[in-house]
């Protein structure tokens, strides 16, 4: 209720001058109203499982029962629950600082929460094709990352995504500084410095794990993720070629509410991206495109608490992660208003060793996913897509199951520029 | 991990070193009619590179990550504007890194503020279809304001590179004669279709027939950006049949389908218009261009 107040007060903030002042007014500030766009997006769902929504379910050595929706935030998971799903609503603005920056805000909205995904400065001035980013945003690890939920081929992230950063990828507090070469082909290099509080990878706090032990734990050192990027483009005539590799390491700090109880998660992680996107323009309108994402994690630590295998309470073991996966998608925009697209998801690796000891957790687990969309504006969108999925685990059996969800994305105000 | 920083430090430094400065003001235009004008007053002083291709539809360029490599390195850049560019052109000027060309930068120009725009909504609503709030942007296919652009690129040639003052001025005069002399050549050619009417597929002529005199008593749209309907190509056949017309104009871009059954049940000749340089392989220049829209209206 708080939230939807702040929203309320937010919106009559920008709206008021536009509303209070007609011409003629010498203090009209209507002019500096900066660009508004909002975006809707609620779907159907069906699957054929029994039970309301997934909670419960488990991807071994990546996700824990309860936290299958990658420790989202409250009520922000996509096709939830079966039925009718507001999936989240968006709000951004954009507007032009000063001559030194610009400002990007996108605020991420659900039925009962208001939470800023991303707000940084960019500054306009910097020489030598340099750029700096400050605040909170998607980081451009990968290809996917920094791009917004409405703006997927399907609608939920890849599964590798998911299970490496969560179902809000890679969105961190921190600064970005990247470069692009003087060159006459595309290459931009960057590099990220950021917080480090990815749920799923990342981490500097033990949060309340030794509340009750004798201050035993250790908070990692802030900032706690380093993040570096490259991405080089050509064009072959229609063809165009993007390529990138990208890099994530940091600190890991995570606690997990597993089925035996509590334990922690302490080391440091790495995650190194590969991607390339082959995108073959037919015509104006018209175009396939062949995207695919390899990230490999490695997660070196400890263990501590209880855990399956080293018994309950104060005990502590070695714990090692090596894991990889990746998603490969075929989109074919065949007129002007419809698109069809495929995707493969795929966890190709998963070796997690306790004490030096294999845990021998199951690995190819995969996702189909097929869909059809129909555009008939830039502004809206209707989506059927199937998906098969063969990846979620309920009480240590693979429970394989198909689902079918029709979406409707809208989008309003301030033309949104087509990403590529 | 230290040798692999090193390697990536050098060949950074490297490719910093060889973009040597070359002499040429670098110019980046968003359409190839744009480029044409700017080869034609820069001369050899200046290097051109147009981004969009002449032969698709300017409303939806791909935003090729090659177009941030280009625009990285321009000094200016040159843009039809009336928001043509919108969904396209944004994210380019951001991701570039280059702060000649930032919207409020002396080395951005935008073609739209130095002509009158036809078309300019009172009310905006998009249910009128793709509207264009500040007017319709296709302005460059009046052949008069291809002198008031010039004009303006002239001038603007002159602000960021006044070593060469000369050379711009003496290219738009020579241009500017020789554009002059072809207006009457193409006024004399349309003439006996002043006052006729004439159907479209999109609103993209609309600055060339108006400058013509020519009578637009529709479009083949419903509204502009939605592809026609069954309902509405009917409608558009009564109208044809009741009022009369000259020419059904479709552009190279857009299915020909629809104008082609409108065109085979009326009876009205279909004609395919290029609407910029390189739409089609007769228009090499906004010179030959024009040329061609004029003989295909008048063969």
């Amino acid at each position: 209720m708080k939230n939807i107040f702040i929203l309320f007060i937010a919106i009559s903030a920008i709206l008021t001058p536009a509303m209070n002042y007609g011409s003629g007014d010498p203090f009209s500030q209507t002019k500096f109203v900066p660009a508004i766009s909002f975006i809707m997006d609620v779907s159907w769902l069906n699957r054929d499982l029994n039970g309301f929504s997934t909670e419960g379910f488990e991807i071994p050595g990546f996700l824990h029962a309860g936290h299958t929706d990658g420790h989202s935030h409250s009520g922000s998971i996509v096709n939830g629950v079966k039925g009718f799903n507001l999936n989240y609503a968006e709000l951004s603005l954009f507007a032009t600082v000063d001559p030194y920056f610009d400002l990007f805000t996108s605020f991420h909205l659900s039925e009962d929460s208001f939470e800023i995904e991303e707000v940084y400065v960019s500054t306009r001035k910097l020489p030598h094709g340099f750029r700096l980013k400050i605040g909170k945003f998607l980081s451009s690890f990968g290809r996917f990352n920094a791009q917004h939920a409405h703006t997927w081929n399907f609608q939920e992230l890849p599964l590798v995504y998911h299970v490496f950063f969560g179902v809000d990828g890679l969105n961190e507090k921190g600064v970005q500084l990247n470069w692009v070469a003087p060159i006459d082909f595309y290459l931009t290099l960057g590099c990220e410095i950021l917080q480090g509080e990815n749920c799923a990878s990342f981490g500097v706090e033990e949060e309340e794990f030794y509340s009750d032990d004798e201050g035993k734990g250790e908070d990692a050192k802030v900032p706690g993720l380093l993040t570096l990027f490259g991405k080089s483009s050509v064009d072959i005539g229609d063809l165009v070629i993007l390529g990138g590799v990208s890099y994530a390491g940091g600190e890991t700090r995570s606690v997990h509410e597993g089925t035996e109880g509590e334990h922690l998660l302490s080391g440091s992680s790495e995650v190194f991206g590969f991607d390339v996107t082959l995108k073959y323009l037919l015509d104006s309108y018209r175009y396939i495109s062949l995207q695919t994402e390899y990230m490999n994690r490695e997660f070196d630590g400890k263990l501590s608490g209880s855990y399956q295998n080293i018994g309950d309470g104060d005990q502590e073991a070695s714990f090692t992660r090596s894991q990889a996966g990746f998603y490969s998608e075929f989109v074919f925009r065949f007129s002007r208003l419809w698109r069809t697209a495929a995707r493969l998801d795929m966890l190709v690796r998963n070796s997690v060793e306790i004490d030096g000891i294999d845990e021998g957790l199951p690995k190819n687990m995969k996702r189909y996913s097929f869909m059809f969309d129909y555009t008939p504006t830039e502004f809206s969108r209707i989506r059927l897509q199937y998906n098969y999925n063969k990846y979620l685990y309920y009480n240590g059996d693979l429970k394989n199951f198909g689902e079918m969800n029709l979406q409707l994305n809208i989008s309003v105000g301030a033309h949104g520029a087509h990403p590529f | 991990m230290k040798k692999k920083l090193i390697i990536i430090f050098i060949i950074v430094g490297l490719l910093f070193f060889t973009s040597v400065v070359e002499a040429k003001l670098k110019v980046v235009a968003t359409y190839n009619y744009i480029g044409d004008l700017v080869k034609k007053i820069g001369g050899d002083k200046v290097k051109v590179i147009a981004l969009a291709k002449g032969y698709k539809d300017p409303h939806f360029v791909t935003p090729r990550p090659s177009f941030i490599a280009k625009m990285r390195q321009a000094d200016l850049l040159i843009m039809n504007g009336g928001q043509l560019e919108i969904g396209w052109l944004p994210p380019i000027i951001r991701k570039a890194n280059n702060p000649k060309v930032n919207p409020g930068s002396p080395g951005l120009l935008d073609l739209f503020e130095f002509i009158d725009a036809i078309d300019v909504p009172l009310e905006v609503s998009r249910a009128q279809g793709d509207v264009h709030p500040d007017g319709n942007p296709h302005f460059h296919l009046n052949p008069e304001n291809i002198l008031k652009v010039s004009e303006a690129i002239k001038n603007k040639l002159i602000e960021v590179d006044s070593a060469n003052m000369e050379n711009y001025q003496n290219n738009f005069e020579e241009f500017s004669a020789k554009w002059k002399q072809k207006i009457e050549e193409w006024k004399k050619a349309m003439k006996p279709f002043e006052g006729k009417n004439v159907v479209q597929y999109h609103k993209n002529c609309d600055y060339f027939l108006n400058w013509a005199g020519m009578k637009k008593i529709g479009t083949l749209e419903p509204v502009p950006g939605i592809p026609p309907t069954t309902k509405h190509i009917l409608f558009m056949i009564d109208v044809i049949k009741h009022k009369g017309c000259e020419f059904i104009i479709h552009d190279v871009y857009h299915m020909k389908k629809p104008s082609r059954f409108v065109s085979n049940r009326t009876g009205v000749k279909m004609v395919i218009l290029p609407h910029d340089v390189g739409a089609v392989n007769e228009a090499t220049d906004i010179i030959s261009l024009f040329d061609e829209i004029v003989r295909r209206l008048t063969k």
